[in-house]
């Protein structure tokens, strides 16, 4: 066995190459402006994405290492890490089917029927059908397990009553991976099932939700009396937690490449910013910075260590946890530290006529919800403790 | 992509582990500790390590050693780190370091076989009271030199073992007031050790005092000057993390261990989360200083552009988590954590003592600003 070899192989920095001349070549360079996204109306941002997105499938550049009899390209998870870091260096738009290509697609792979599979996967990576996620209610956060949305039997279909939230693309989904209560008087991880639901029906209202930043990431989704064929139950009905658990184990860390990568550059502007405002020289706002730094050079290397694990087939049961810890606590580190090493010029949208601030500003209020989303630090910090270390329940 | 230890330096850790654990455990340690004027190196331990090639390690084959890198040195320094055990294996290690980076083939033909097989003790006098550790700390002057002989005076502390070391590469200034490495045997006129004591006793330090002392300079080899300095600074930095990061685990290992079975309130503490997150939180700060070691000590040996980030990155993370986790062990073994008894202070103080060595936690971010953002 080699010792350490960060290098990729000959196949996998080809396809870097061949990505990279593909994105150089598609993204208008408006696009890569600060402010360019935030600037347009949500639908119209909504569309261009969609729509670039599905070019970039046409061209062979999505579903990296998904197998081929899916539309795949069949790569290896080398390629999947270039393409996360490739994407943010390009300053690519933000994947839309983001949930349905994480989760729900290699779900279906595993434990999909064959008509799931069929009809499912293609149009999804063709931008098609946008997938939302149905996991989370105002009474269920990180205890999942007290999903309330209930489903009733009803000749073929499921009869759907209920609401979730914290949904992204609420406003732009067309269909919706549900858990939902399907044996009444059901209680706890028991009686779930995880149905697809069609958006696209009197039964399902979508809310846009305003965030504390002014945005709207996420939604709610209302279900009143909605329809789903019980054939659209992803594994067995009853079966819902554990097709949930599976779902949710395909959070792998092998992006965190992309991650450093994007975090990476947020902290040199940060500096350049320090530098512009005459706050780089400061021993305290040197200090701040630099050991996001040491958390951000942390996160690369662990990003490193996961994908290796990942090219060795290993299991990385709740290592991902940590990854998640590491990524969300250190990405909200470093945007208190834009607010603290700025000082006051931190709050003005533009502290001077040709500076706007506005994008950091975005940026620095959306870290507050990623150590929430996705399983907060909290919940993570328990699993750490009870499945890695075994410390007792 | 391959970022992991292999099979075999795994297994080199294990047989460290497991001399420890067999041959020197924790009464041993405890023996050396209570024994502060005792020289603090036991001989079985040591030829037990020479055995293992644990001295060769990074010497090169044709003088006797096993000519592997820093990646596989750190390996050792986490073991020797995880059982506290005392001895100047660093001191011993760098001192090699030196002669391999810059000596002479004379120089390296005459001392590194010896060094590889635990015969010499080797130690390095890099830096005087209150200097920095980038070579602007040096406090020793060197004269020009005199038939391949210079003469060093002041007085370079704290040094690892000075009075055991047979052999001391002391960092000295030339008049050009250029830097470099200089060689003091043992015995050497005008050279007084002065044992200093300290509360970390699994080590012993010492203040090398020299006037007029005859010194060789290390020449000859791949780097001279600023340049060796650095390069001995920046081993010296990865093996000291190395170490601190074996310490953190260790003590974190321990804690969880007695957590989950120590009982208050009818319960195991360990099912609190006042000490659960705490623990997860150092779980993972204590695994991502592993991670910046292995590829500090990678960085290092393969000349990587990004070596001093990392570096630097690997020192500032594994001194914060060597002090959060043997703080965490005396506070969370409670009061029996801190009665002399317990032996939660040798990984407390042996983490309290190290965390500077090589430059602290702070003087490393101030490096890494200077690195990004000047």
């Amino acid at each position: 066995m080699a010792p350490v070899d960060l290098s990729y192989t000959a196949e996998e920095e080809q396809f870097r190459e061949e990505l990279r001349t593909w994105l150089a070549a598609n993204i208008p360079d408006e696009w890569t402006q600060p402010g360019f996204w935030r600037a347009l109306d949500d639908d119209e941002s909504f569309r261009l994405r969609r729509d670039w997105e599905a070019s970039k499938t046409a061209a062979g550049f999505s579903g990296i290492e998904w197998p081929t009899e899916y539309g795949g390209r069949g790569g290896t998870p080398g390629m999947k890490a270039l393409y996360d870091e490739e994407m943010v260096r390009a300053r690519a738009p933000q994947t839309v089917n983001v949930l349905g290509l994480t989760f729900l697609a290699p779900t279906i792979m595993a434990i999909g029927t064959p008509d799931q599979k069929a009809e499912i996967i293609g149009p999804m990576l063709r931008n098609e059908v946008i997938w939302c996620q149905g996991f989370s209610e105002p009474g269920a956060g990180s205890d999942l397990a007290a999903v309330a949305t209930r489903g009733v039997r009803d000749g073929d279909d499921y009869v759907v009553n209920g609401q979730k939230i914290w949904t992204t693309n609420a406003m732009h989904g067309d269909k919706i991976f549900t858990i939902v209560r399907t044996e009444p008087g059901s209680e706890r991880h028991k009686g779930l099932s995880m149905m697809l639901i069609d958006m696209d029906q009197p039964g399902v209202e979508a809310r846009p939700l305003k965030q504390m930043s002014g945005a709207s990431e996420f939604g709610e989704v209302f279900f009143t009396d909605a329809r789903v064929p019980a054939k659209d139950c992803l594994g067995e009905i009853g079966a819902g937690w554990r097709t949930a658990m599976l779902l949710l184990s395909f959070e792998r860390g092998a992006s965190g490449v992309g991650q450093y990568t994007e975090f990476r550059r947020q902290y040199d502007e940060i500096v350049a910013e320090a530098r512009r405002f005459g706050r780089s020289d400061d021993p305290v706002a040197r200090q701040k910075l630099a050991n996001c730094l040491v958390e951000l050079e942390c996160l690369r290397y662990h990003a490193m260590h996961i994908l290796t694990q990942v090219e060795q087939g290993r299991d990385l049961g709740s290592e991902s946890s940590m990854t998640k810890l590491q990524w969300s606590e250190t990405f909200q580190d470093l945007w208190e530290a834009f607010d603290d090493v700025l000082g006051p010029e931190a709050s003005l949208a533009r502290p001077r006529p040709d500076v706007d601030l506005t994008p950091f500003q975005h940026q620095a209020m959306w870290s507050r919800s990623v150590t929430i989303w996705g399983g907060s630090s909290q919940v993570q910090r328990n699993i750490v403790a009870e499945r890695v270390l075994g410390l007792p329940r | 992509m391959f970022f992991a230890l292999t099979d075999d330096q795994q297994a080199f850790a294990t047989t460290v582990r497991e001399f420890l654990a067999d041959r020197f455990d924790l009464d041993a340690v405890r023996g050396v500790v209570e024994d502060p004027h005792g020289d603090g190196h036991p001989v079985s331990l040591w030829k037990g390590l020479a055995d293992q090639g644990a001295l060769a390690v990074l010497v090169p084959e044709e003088h006797d050693g096993l000519g592997l890198g820093l990646l596989d040195a750190q390996v050792v320094a986490r073991e020797l780190g995880r059982g506290v055990a005392p001895g100047p294996w660093t001191a011993t290690v760098l001192a090699a370091e030196a002669l391999r980076l810059a000596g002479s083939p004379e120089q390296q033909a005459a001392w590194l076989p010896g060094l590889a097989a635990g015969e010499t003790i080797g130690t390095v006098a890099l830096r005087g009271e209150a200097g920095s550790w980038d070579g602007r700390g040096i406090t020793v002057d060197a004269s020009g030199q005199n038939d391949g002989v210079s003469r060093l005076s002041g007085t370079a502390s704290p040094v690892d073992y000075p009075s055991v070391a047979g052999l001391i590469v002391v960092a000295a200034t030339d008049p050009s007031g250029t830097p470099g490495l200089f060689l003091v045997e043992s015995g050497a006129s005008g050279l007084a050790i002065r044992d200093q004591e300290t509360y970390d006793g699994t080590a012993r330090v010492g203040a090398v005092e020299l006037a007029d002392t005859p010194a060789e300079p290390l020449g000859g080899g791949t780097l001279s000057g600023a340049a060796a300095v650095a390069a001995l600074m920046a081993r010296g930095a990865v093996l000291t993390a190395a170490d601190l990061v074996g310490v953190a685990r260790e003590a974190l290992t321990r804690t969880v261990d007695y957590d989950r079975e120590r009982k208050q309130f009818g319960v195991p503490v360990g099912s609190f989360q006042a000490i659960k997150h705490t623990m997860a939180d150092l779980h993972v700060a204590v695994t991502m200083a592993e991670h910046a070691v292995l590829f500090a000590a990678h960085a290092v040996d393969t000349e990587d552009p990004g070596v001093d980030v990392a570096v630097a990155v690997a020192k500032a993370k594994a001194a914060d988590a060597a002090w959060a986790a043997t703080g965490a062990m005396i506070q969370f073994f409670g009061g029996i954590g801190f009665t002399w008894e317990h032996e939660a202070h040798f990984f407390y103080k042996r983490a309290r003592r190290r965390a500077p060595l090589f430059g602290s936690a702070d003087e490393h971010r101030a490096r890494l600003a200077a690195l990004t953002m000047d």
